[in-house]
């Protein structure tokens, strides 16, 4: 016989009870775990999200427009005083004092070039930039059509949270001047494959590698270095759009765009991120509104530990002094009760932790409006169970001083 | 003569109650020795209860001194009283008192959870005490499949368990039938006669038949009236 024993014998006997405080907790649990899922899940698809953004700045030439209308007729937009990026515009955005918020600045010449009897779009750049500006970029393996690597080499699924735009295997993607990278579906198109030879502008190109799928432009693109593009295309140092990428944890947007616009007047500087402002300040009301609810529901399931522990120990008074005349000190009658209010405390985390993954992975998408994954993850399994146990610890601490309080002598009525 | 186990001196409680103080001991001095069996008799109110409490070490005098084989009882701090308790005292409550939720087995060992012995040391243990008492066949049963008389059983075993010097008993047959309660008198007077030191309160005069000696309570005090010994030896000796 031990004093957990004791304290689980004691649980079998009042059954009733104890689902009571179990779902206490229960509901106190499941309303974390979901809230904080729901939450989590919907930060991690907008970082996702941002992530394939890739560029959070995008930098265009300004280009003056007006719509004209003569005798009832509209004309079309006219273009007019279009003043063209060039690769000094690069250097003045790093030159800028916020620098240290740019992580990658990625210069790109778009054109159209004729090759095997049509036109295919050019597209010039720095690849390693490119590349690191998208990170979902991935080439198809040599040779085996379909089947990809990832430029990372790293073979599992992209992690866009971790993502280390810096990745140092970039640096081996250089293309000679003499070789071109190919769009999945230009590709397929032309019927090229990696080392095939290829024509473009009435120059030869050999094809170093193919991208894989990714539904987006790139898919119809020739990629190859900016300087080869701009000689191919007969448009020395100039430059279609600027992507770049910053990091808002080292400095304000706003300064940073202030600085992008008065360095590059001419030039139309657009952020992307704006775009996701308005759904983060929707997550961040959310995850406030969670987090008091779930308080709120969590103190409620504390209390109902607590009220029910109470009038349990009231209910084992004799019990009690029965244990304390036969030898048991006051912190052994508070053991058995903390132990008691652990056992649970555990059994009510890990049912709270079950329902409130099922009620995350069902409202999860519904209140969120976006297509949400809600993993099982240990961490927030055992976040839970300790959360549970703590709460059941800190609720048990009255019974139990209550229960060690007694006076023995008064409990079994002597006299 | 044998040492002294128990030593009382003039013991005094008082209680309030709705204002009123009750003196419920009213200097109460005696010896008990070791290897003794005593009863106490007197009746409802008498006091007779409150002193065994006190000498149980659950209920603090007001005045006056206990000692229990030389050591001051109320001088000890609330654990370390509880450490005597389980060392040197065994209980038998009116009513049983036994744990519902436990089985005869679990409540036997109940004073050995916080003890140092192995858990089949316990259980060896409990069986043993168990057999003693002749519920062998019956270990596993919880308290509501037991009969009265089985129940007190179980009490007892709980109470020698342990080995204690001295068991406390209160009104240990109030609640059974005349047959039962004489098998349970004679269980106390083998364990008795085995060197264990009894010291039973009971208002049944029948009971101390079986008892070395008989103290009368009345009042709060020990009873010096002769002609009321006188009856109850005259009670004895019918």
């Amino acid at each position: 016989m031990t004093l957990f024993q004791i304290a689980i014998n004691n649980l079998r006997r009042r059954k009733s009870k104890m689902v009571f405080v179990v779902l206490g907790l229960v509901i106190g649990i499941a309303t974390i775990v979901s809230v904080y899922n729901v939450v989590e899940s919907m930060k991690e698809q907008m970082t996702r999200q941002m992530a394939e953004f890739g560029a959070n700045i995008v930098i265009t030439p300004d280009t003056g427009e007006l719509a004209f209308s003569y005798g009832g007729i509209t004309i079309p937009e006219v273009l007019f005083d279009v003043e063209k990026l060039s690769m000094a515009d690069v250097d003045k955005i790093n030159e800028i004092p916020a620098r240290q918020m740019v992580r990658a600045v990625a210069p790109k010449l778009l054109g159209v070039a004729h090759t095997g009897g049509r036109n295919v779009i050019v597209a010039g750049s720095d690849l390693q930039s490119e590349f690191t500006i998208k990170p979902w970029f991935r080439l198809q393996q040599p040779g085996e059509m379909g089947e990809t690597i990832l430029v990372t080499g790293d073979a599992g699924e992209m992690d866009y949270e971790k993502l280390n735009l810096a990745r140092e295997d970039i640096s081996t993607l250089i293309l000679t001047d003499g070789e071109v990278l190919l769009g999945a579906a230009i590709a397929e198109e032309l019927g090229v494959m990696p080392g095939d030879t290829l024509e473009i502008a009435g120059r030869e190109f050999q094809v170093f590698a193919l991208l894989e799928e990714m539904g987006s432009a790139e898919d119809n693109q020739v990629l190859m270095n900016l300087a080869v593009s701009q000689e191919i295309l007969q448009r020395p140092g100039e430059v279609t759009v600027i992507e770049v990428s910053a990091d808002y944890s080292l400095g304000s947007e706003a300064t940073l765009l202030a600085q992008l616009v008065g360095a590059l007047p001419q030039a139309e500087v657009t952020s992307l991120r704006q775009a996701a402002l308005g759904r983060d300040e929707m997550l961040t009301r959310l995850t406030r509104f969670g987090a008091s609810v779930s308080i709120l529901v969590l103190f409620v399931g504390m209390l109902v530990v607590t009220l029910t522990m109470s009038g349990a120990v009231r209910e084992r008074t004799r019990e009690i002094g029965i244990f304390r005349a036969i030898g048991f000190r006051k912190s052994h009658v508070t053991k058995i009760i903390l132990m008691e209010g652990a056992m649970v405390s555990l059994i009510g985390g890990v049912i709270g932790y079950v329902a409130g993954m099922v009620a995350a992975r069902i409202t999860g998408p519904l209140l969120s409006g976006m297509e949400i994954t809600v993993p099982w993850r240990a961490d927030i399994f055992f976040g839970a169970v300790l959360l549970a146990l703590f709460i059941g610890a800190l609720a048990s601490l009255y019974p139990a001083r209550q229960a060690s309080k007694l006076d023995p002598a008064e409990a079994l009525r002597f006299i | 003569m044998s040492e002294v186990l128990i030593k009382t001196d003039n013991l005094r409680k008082t209680y309030k109650s709705f204002g009123d103080e009750v003196e419920a001991l009213r200097g109460v001095s005696l010896e008990i020795y070791k290897g003794e069996s005593v009863a106490v008799m007197g009746q409802s109110g008498s006091g007779k209860s409150t002193l065994l409490s006190i000498i149980g070490g659950l209920n603090p005098p007001s005045t006056g001194k206990i000692e229990i084989d030389g050591i001051d009882l109320y001088a000890l701090s609330q654990e370390k009283r509880a450490d005597f308790r389980r060392e040197y005292l065994g209980f038998v409550f009116q009513q049983f008192q036994l744990i519902p939720y436990l089985t005869a087995m679990e409540n036997v060992m109940l004073p050995l959870t916080t003890t140092s012995h192995s858990g089949r040391q316990k259980r060896e243990m409990a069986e043993h005490v168990l057999a003693r008492v002749g519920l062998a066949g019956k270990m596993n049963r919880l308290p509501n499949q037991m009969s009265g008389g089985e129940q007190e059983r179980v009490a007892i075993a709980r109470a020698i368990v342990n080995e204690p010097p001295l068991v406390l008993a209160d009104e240990p047959t109030g609640s059974l039938d005349t047959r039962t309660g004489e098998e349970i008198m004679a269980l106390f007077h083998e364990l008795n006669s085995e060197g264990l030191t009894i010291l039973m309160v009971t208002h049944n005069p029948e009971n101390t038949t079986s008892m070395g000696r008989t103290i009368i309570m009345k009042d709060g005090q020990l009873c010096t009236d002769k002609a009321e010994i006188l009856q109850l030896a005259t009670r004895k000796a019918r």
